[in-house]
């Protein structure tokens, strides 16, 4: 038992030092595009998108979060692409600043117990979200838990488009758990169904079922941003925004 | 060319074979160029072709297309040699008044999902199936409604209907004092939605009928009419772990439609990557069946391989799941040579540490003697249910796509396919380390001898037709069925993936062991319900 | 004051009375009757034994004097008075039971006759008690049996209930004649037939009829109290009966097989020898094994509570065998121990078994099964029933502060006093048989936890059980005074105790009250025998709270050593009741106050997201048990028959069924060889009927010409 013990004092430390310090490692995040101000031609590269997550209004390209599946289409193969942002704090509250139960509370801060339940995503945000638990996230450190039962979860993260057979068990899980209880909607599909729904057998995400309090968009959003989404559901990191510009905000319906 | 010359020839004579025994109820094209064979057939040979296809000539079974055509249904078996290359399609027309077909899951085992599927989504009826019903639409769901026919409207959320309290599950096991032990839909703690009945008597698994296609996205339907362009995404994103590999059979089945010719370098690099794609994931599915034993240091080396391995993605294409890269005609972006030279390079090293792992694995008892014969699957049953990929391979099937019916330039690369004997979790495990070598090893080779030629073929337009393409996922074989309309959309999309193949054959893995084995075993199988359930 | 021989003449007169009046009363009013005059004539029978067992008064009757056979003899000794308390104690409330309970066979069965054999029973079970010679006893002892048979096999229309009475009546006959034979060897040299002068003459008897007689008696009463080898009847009577019966079954005539024994082998002819002791001790231990480990596998409520009726006998009779070792070694304090250990725990079976019993009547009678595999949820719907059932099941699980608890405890412990004897070899087995009846107070929490689960919390797995209703008050009191007992029987072992001590003083000669229970409450100052020092030790940890208030000698049983291990054993039931009800109460009232101000929620259990949690989905009384049907595989031996696979065309497997056999491990290892080798036997004699006349006249010729030799050789 002892070589195992040794094999992991020798490989170090690899967990990455967010919070505290930006992440700078390459390769941690496919980044999201951003809006700017253009006009006439530019224009053009709106209309590549195939689920219409870019939008000309006044003389602005402005970019809805809660539709980009990261095709890069708006990216490559065009002479006049977006401007890409390689960051990775995604994780946008949708609750208004005011309201009291925006958030979970300080005694949450440092011991929050997270229930994951798939709702039909792919595997890729899956295995995201698997990759918080892994050496280089770990959420430990943080005092976050995965717990296997709703009934002590603080915090429901829900991946992909609302399939119908998953609503029935996903409200369910939902009403197990006790009070205060934030429900954190990841990936693009949990937010607006993606490139799935709305459809017979998918919802346009997780909205119509239960009320999502934070969405982290992405497909599938790194592992520094779900950290991200955490860390602002219990006040710890402040919020982004759903579009870039954020000006265009202020459509915040579907 | 001898070898090519021996499949030509024994699959040109597969017409005056089949003329000779049913010379009037079949009729035969050959189309020599495609390795492709056309039998078609009335239902009432139906069983007996396929037979003979199946066990005289060790054809294997890869997929049942359905088309709803206006007039008539036409169904597609499709078949292909293993040893000889060539696929073989037995075409099948019922009348729309007609809803009975012959089924061959008695004699095919491999269709007995893909016919249950069809039953429960175009509501053909097969004659002496015994388990019809409850597989992808489940009890609320209403009868008589069967999402893929054509009237039915994919963006009309379904009626839902009272589930009769009577419903029972279906349940094998009547020895007096048998229960069923419920896990899921919502179990573990990263579980993907699935549904499990273990029936049992108290301590053993005596039969466990999984209830999967809770993540059923209705993929296929939602494609229909839709342009390449957008099913592309749809490829890519419905299992997100191996992308790139359902990605190139969709262009692959598009580009044969349209007959354009690939350029050397888009194939080479589209080794590259799909390759990378599968290290990626056996390093992952190590990580799993790692973690699953709860052996927490090896299951934090892999997993710090694999996050290194998307980085790696990530700073090379852009995407940490190599998203958005395959286009048909090629790849959407072109890479640097030496830059893929030093990737190489790198994994070379990522290599260098999985191996260490491997020899450190071997040497620990306690974490054998849970994998070692647990979860046996012998041979025959491995070749009765048509099962594929790493976990055939450890049950003696050496079956690989990528030999057997070469694509994206596979036959002029050099590598071997690792088989096991044994069957069991172990043999599984030794797998998945061999084939991940051979995948650095075969991307070590493509990054030193890339042609220098454009990346993706000159512009071109859709065309009607229909194909199959195919690809060696890093699960298992997969097979995608396209056929475009005349407007060039697409008219019907049918995926066949390894995880709903193998799936069906999980069950013979998890009887007659402890509960606690049952998380070993589904970790040492490293199948995806996303990719099964579509 | 009425003289106990008087209230126990006036109880026969009732019970001869009863047996007429019932024949003309009409059915319907049958059962309230019988339960009114049974519960009155316990009550009786209660006064009078209670007077001899607490006060001392033996009493002695004198009937008929036959020619050759002597005096008949009734006499009520304190030996008696114990036993025949406890038959009153159980016949109270099974008679109150049996006014509601019986209704259920209104119109199929003859209620009167019931009746009848009930009080005859109970009259002849009471005779049999307070016999005092030879004639009465095995006069008596007939009488019981054949009614208990005709009890049992009240529901005759049915073929199980007739061959499980049949076999039940053949045994106990078997047993009868042993035990007839012992009685004749120890006439042999007496004067007249009265227990009293056998006990005189007992002293001449050699060694080899020593061992002949205990063999022989003892043997013959554990056909009776359902020991290994002669048990095999018992788990077929108990479920052919109605409930009340094996209730009586259980609680009442088990013991007398006990009674046999000890009235034997401890008043008339001591036993002297290790060996003999030994040989009850191990006989003991493999019963009590055997028994609960069947128990813990078997599913039918009574079949289960019948072999753990067999756990518990073993039990007691280890204790008397330990008991006898004691006196044969000349330890008569650790021999006192062990017999009060043994009774205590006689008693406190009776109790908890019969409310066992009445349970699995009331579940019976409400619900119309009594597999366990088919009930479920039944403390919803029957939520005293299930009070008064889990009672009765933390009792025989031996859980403090109820009665088992106090006797098992106390038995283990007379165990581990084997270290005070000489013989290694004997220490060696004391230590075995400790350990192995340790094992079976384990298996006994198992056993009993799957009874009471599976049958009551859960959900319901059958229509049946779905449908139940609570029974009627008039079932529920008798299985509540039975709960109350238990507890009480539980909370005062202090004065319980002293009571057993004059029993047993009669066999051991010894009183031992005073090593068992010190009188912390009554000590005088300078008593020699609790000399300051100890009692103020005990008095800073506790031991005379309360010694104003209560009477008695105390609330701690105790029992001390030498100077070096001044406390061998202790413990006190009323004190941890006392801390228990503290301590729940106050965390209850505690967690109230802080979370008054918080919302409670109550939700459906999380079941994985499923749409219902439906009964197959539950644990079943077969799972629960399959551990210990897999550990224990060796003394099992289930045999699998009728393994069906149904499968079409090899790969669709449909149905998988089969059907597992168990045969007892006493009936593998024990009667079918015998039965196996008397048939052979047969076999081979049964070539003499060749059915030629000749060979018939040669054989009349041939022995003929023995008898001549043997004559002539004489």
């Amino acid at each position: 038992m002892n070589k195992w013990v040794f094999k992991g004092l020798k490989t170090g430390i690899k967990t990455t030092l967010y919070p505290d310090k930006e992440e700078t490692a390459i390769g941690i995040s496919p980044g999201l595009p951003r809006g700017k101000q253009t006009m006439g031609d530019e224009a053009q590269v709106v209309s590549r998108c195939p689920t219409q997550a870019l939008n000309y209004i006044e003389e602005m390209i402005s970019v809805d979060y809660r539709r980009c599946i990261h095709c890069f289409r708006c990216l490559r193969g065009i002479h006049n692409p977006v401007e890409w942002d390689k960051g990775y704090e995604w994780a946008v509250s949708i609750k208004e600043i005011d309201d009291p139960s925006r958030m979970l509370g300080k005694a949450f801060g440092h011991s929050i117990h997270i229930r994951f339940v798939d709702g039909g995503a792919c595997g890729a945000c899956i295995s995201e979200i698997e990759q918080i638990n892994k050496p280089y996230y770990n959420i430990h450190r943080l005092g976050f838990f995965i717990t296997p039962t709703p009934r002590e979860a603080d915090v429901l993260l829900v991946a992909g488009p609302i399939t119908d057979h998953m609503r029935h068990p996903i409200k369910k899980a939902y009403d197990a758990m006790p009070t205060p209880k934030r429900v954190i909607a990841i990936g693009t599909c949990a937010i607006s169904g993606g490139i799935f729904g709305p459809s017979f057998a998918s919802e346009a995400g997780i909205s119509n079922l239960i009320p999502a309090d934070i969405v982290v968009p992405g497909c599938p959003p790194p592992p520094l941003s779900i950290i991200h989404g955490l860390l602002l559901v219990v006040s710890r990191k402040p919020s982004a925004s759903l579009t870039s510009p954020k000006s265009t905000e202020g459509r915040k319906t579907l | 060319m001898g070898d090519s010359l021996n499949k030509t020839v024994k699959l040109i004579n597969l017409p005056e074979t089949i003329a000779s025994c049913w010379h009037t109820k079949v009729r035969v094209n050959l189309y020599p160029e495609k390795f492709l064979c056309l039998i078609e057939c009335n239902t009432d040979v139906l069983v007996e072709v396929c037979n003979w296809l199946y066990s005289e000539l060790r054809y294997r079974f890869a997929s049942l297309v359905v088309e709803d055509q206006p007039e008539k249904w036409l169904l597609r078996y499709i078949f292909y040699g293993a040893s000889e290359g060539g696929q073989v399609h037995i075409l099948c027309q019922l009348s729309k008044t007609e809803k009975i077909i012959p089924s061959i899951s008695n004699v095919v085992h491999a269709a007995d999902w893909q016919e249950r599927e069809a039953e429960d989504l175009f509501g053909l009826v097969f004659e002496e199936h015994p388990r019809l019903g409850d597989f992808i639409l489940h009890e609320e769901w209403p009868e008589g409604v069967n999402p893929m026919r054509t009237e039915f409207d994919s963006l009309k959320p379904y009626v839902h209907r009272e589930v009769d309290p009577e419903w029972r599950p279906v349940r094998i096991v009547q020895t007096p004092g048998a229960f069923m032990m419920p896990v899921g839909p919502i179990y573990s703690d990263f579980a993907e939605s699935a549904h499990f009945l273990l029936e049992t008597v108290g301590e053993d698994v005596i039969r466990t009928i999984p209830r999967l296609f809770y993540k059923y996205r209705g993929v296929e339907k939602i494609a229909e009419g839709k342009s390449v362009e957008h099913v592309i995404l749809l490829a890519e994103r419905f299992s997100g772990t191996s992308a790139f590999a359902h990605s190139l059979a969709f262009c692959q089945a598009v580009e044969d439609i349209v007959g354009i010719e690939v350029p050397e370098r888009a194939k080479s690099l589209r080794i590259f990557m799909a390759e990378l794609e599968r290290f990626r994931h056996h390093i992952g599915a190590i990580a799993g069946i790692c973690s699953s034993t709860a052996m927490a240091v090896p299951a934090s080396q892999a997993s710090i391989l694999e996050e290194e391995l998307l980085r790696l993605s990530c700073a090379l294409t852009g995407h940490r799941y190599l998203f958005g890269l395959n286009i048909p005609g090629g790849l959407s972006i072109d890479f640097n040579n030496d830059i893929l030279k030093n990737i190489a390079t790198t994994i070379s090293d990522v290599l260098q540490k999985l191996s260490e792992l491997k020899e450190m694995l071997c040497f620990s008892s306690s974490f054998l003697d849970r994998l070692e014969e647990v979860g046996t699957i012998s041979r025959e049953r491995a070749v009765s249910y048509g099962l594929v990929g790493p976990v055939a391979r450890a049950s003696g099937m050496i079956r690989d796509l990528r030999k057997v019916l070469p694509y994206s330039g596979y036959e002029k690369v050099d590598f071997i396919v690792p088989c096991e004997q044994e069957g069991d979790g172990y043999a599984r495990l030794r797998v998945l380390f061999s084939e991940a070598e051979q995948s650095a090893q075969i991307i070590h080779q493509v990054a030193f001898s890339l042609p220098s030629v454009p990346v993706v073929s000159p512009v071109f337009s859709m065309v009607h037709g229909s194909s199959l393409g195919w690809v060696e996922a890093p699960r298992g074989a997969a097979f995608h069925w396209v056929k475009l309309g005349e407007d060039g959309r697409i008219a019907r999309y049918r995926i066949t993936t390894p995880s709903f193949t193998n799936w069906h054959g999980f069950h013979l893995a998890a009887e007659d062991f402890a509960f606690q084995d049952f998380p070993i075993i589904m970790a040492t199988f490293g199948l995806s319900n996303a990719e099964c359930d579509r | 004051m009425i003289s106990p021989s008087n209230f126990f003449i006036l109880f026969l007169i009732l019970c001869s009375l009863v047996v007429v009046l019932s024949v003309f009363l009409p059915d319907r009013r049958n059962p309230l009757f019988l339960a009114w005059i049974s519960s009155i004539a316990a009550i009786l029978i209660l006064w009078s034994s209670g007077n001899v067992l607490l006060y001392g008064r033996p009493f002695q009757i004198e009937l008929w004097t036959l020619p050759f056979l002597g005096t008949l003899v009734l006499q009520m000794d304190r030996l008696s008075a114990l036993f025949v308390f406890i038959t009153g104690l159980v016949f109270l409330p099974v008679s109150i039971f049996s006014a509601e309970y019986m209704k259920k066979y209104f119109s199929r069965y003859n209620l009167k006759t019931f009746s009848i054999f009930y009080h005859l029973l109970f009259a002849s079970i009471v005779l049999l008690l307070i016999a005092n010679d030879i004639f009465s006893f095995l006069l008596t002892w007939e009488i019981m049996s054949i009614l208990s048979y005709l009890l049992v096999n009240y529901e005759h229309e049915k073929y199980e209930n007739t061959s499980s009475g049949y076999l039940m009546l053949a045994m106990s006959e078997a047993g009868t004649i042993m035990a007839a034979f012992a009685f004749l060897l120890l006439v042999n040299g007496s004067g007249g037939l009265d227990f009293a002068s056998l006990k005189s003459a007992s002293a001449g008897l050699g060694d080899s009829s020593r061992w002949a007689i205990f063999l022989l008696s003892f043997f013959g009463f554990s056909v009776k109290a359902g020991l290994v080898p002669n048990n095999i009847w018992l788990p077929k009577a108990h479920p052919a009966a109605p409930s009340n019966v094996s209730a009586l079954l259980s609680g009442v005539i088990l013991n007398l097989g006990i009674y046999g024994i000890l009235r034997v082998n401890a008043d008339i002819l001591p036993v002297t020898q290790v060996g003999l002791g030994l040989i009850t001790l191990f006989v003991g231990t493999v019963s009590a094994l055997v028994g609960i480990l069947y128990a813990t596998i078997r599913n039918d409520m009574k079949v289960m509570l019948a072999h753990s009726s067999i756990e518990n006998m073993g039990i007691i009779t280890a204790g008397i065998g330990a008991g006898f070792v004691f006196t044969a070694s000349g330890y008569s304090v650790l021999a006192g121990i062990a017999f009060i250990a043994a009774l205590y725990h006689m008693t406190n079976h009776s109790l908890y078994k019969a409310l066992l019993f009445l349970g699995a009547g009331a579940v019976d009678s409400s619900v119309g099964d009594r597999n366990m595999d088919r009930l479920g949820g039944l403390i919803k719907v029957m939520p005293w029933t299930g009070l008064f059932f889990l009672i009765g099941a933390l009792s025989i699980a031996a859980l403090p502060p109820f009665n088992g608890f106090v006797s098992e405890w106390l038995t283990l412990q007379t165990m581990l006093q084997s270290a005070a004897l000489q013989s290694k070899a004997v220490k060696i087995v004391f230590a075995l048989c400790g350990a192995a009846l340790a094992l079976t107070a384990a298996l006994a929490v198992t056993c009993f936890v799957k009874a009471f689960a599976m049958s009551f919390l859960g959900i319901a797995r059958s229509q049946k059980a779905e449908k139940a209703v609570e029974v009627r008050r008039s079932m529920m009191i008798p299985m509540g005074m039975l709960a109350v007992s238990c507890l009480l029987f539980g909370i005062l072992p202090t004065y319980i105790i002293p009571v057993l001590d004059h029993t047993i003083t009669h066999l051991t000669q010894e009183s031992v009250v005073d090593e068992l229970v010190p009188p912390f409450f009554t000590v005088a100052k300078g008593d020699p025998k609790f000399n300051e020092a100890f009692v103020s030790e005990f008095h800073d940890i506790g031991a005379q709270t309360g010694r104003n208030i209560i009477p008695g000698r105390g609330l701690v049983v105790l029992h001390r050593g030498t100077e070096r291990n001044p406390v061998v054993f202790a413990m006190s039931t009323p004190y941890t009741l006392v801390v228990l009800t503290l301590l729940l109460g106050g965390t209850f009232i505690l967690i109230r106050v802080l979370t008054n101000a918080r919302k409670v929620m109550r939700k459906p259990a999380w079941n994985g997201g499923i749409r219902r949690l439906m009964p197959e989905m539950t644990y079943t009384a077969t799972g629960f048990s399959n551990p210990v049907r897999v550990i224990f595989e060796a003394i099992f031996r289930p045999s699998t028959f009728d393994e069906r696979k149904e499968t079409i065309a090899e790969h669709f497997r449909t149905a998988i069924n089969n059907e597992r056999k168990e045969v007892h491990i006493v009936d593998r290892s024990v009667f079918q060889p015998i039965v196996r080798g008397i048939q052979s036997i047969a076999l081979l004699l049964g070539r003499m009927h060749t059915g030629s006349v000749n060979i018939y006249a040669a054989y009349v010729l041939f022995s003929l010409a023995i008898v001549l030799v043997i004559q002539w050789f004489m």
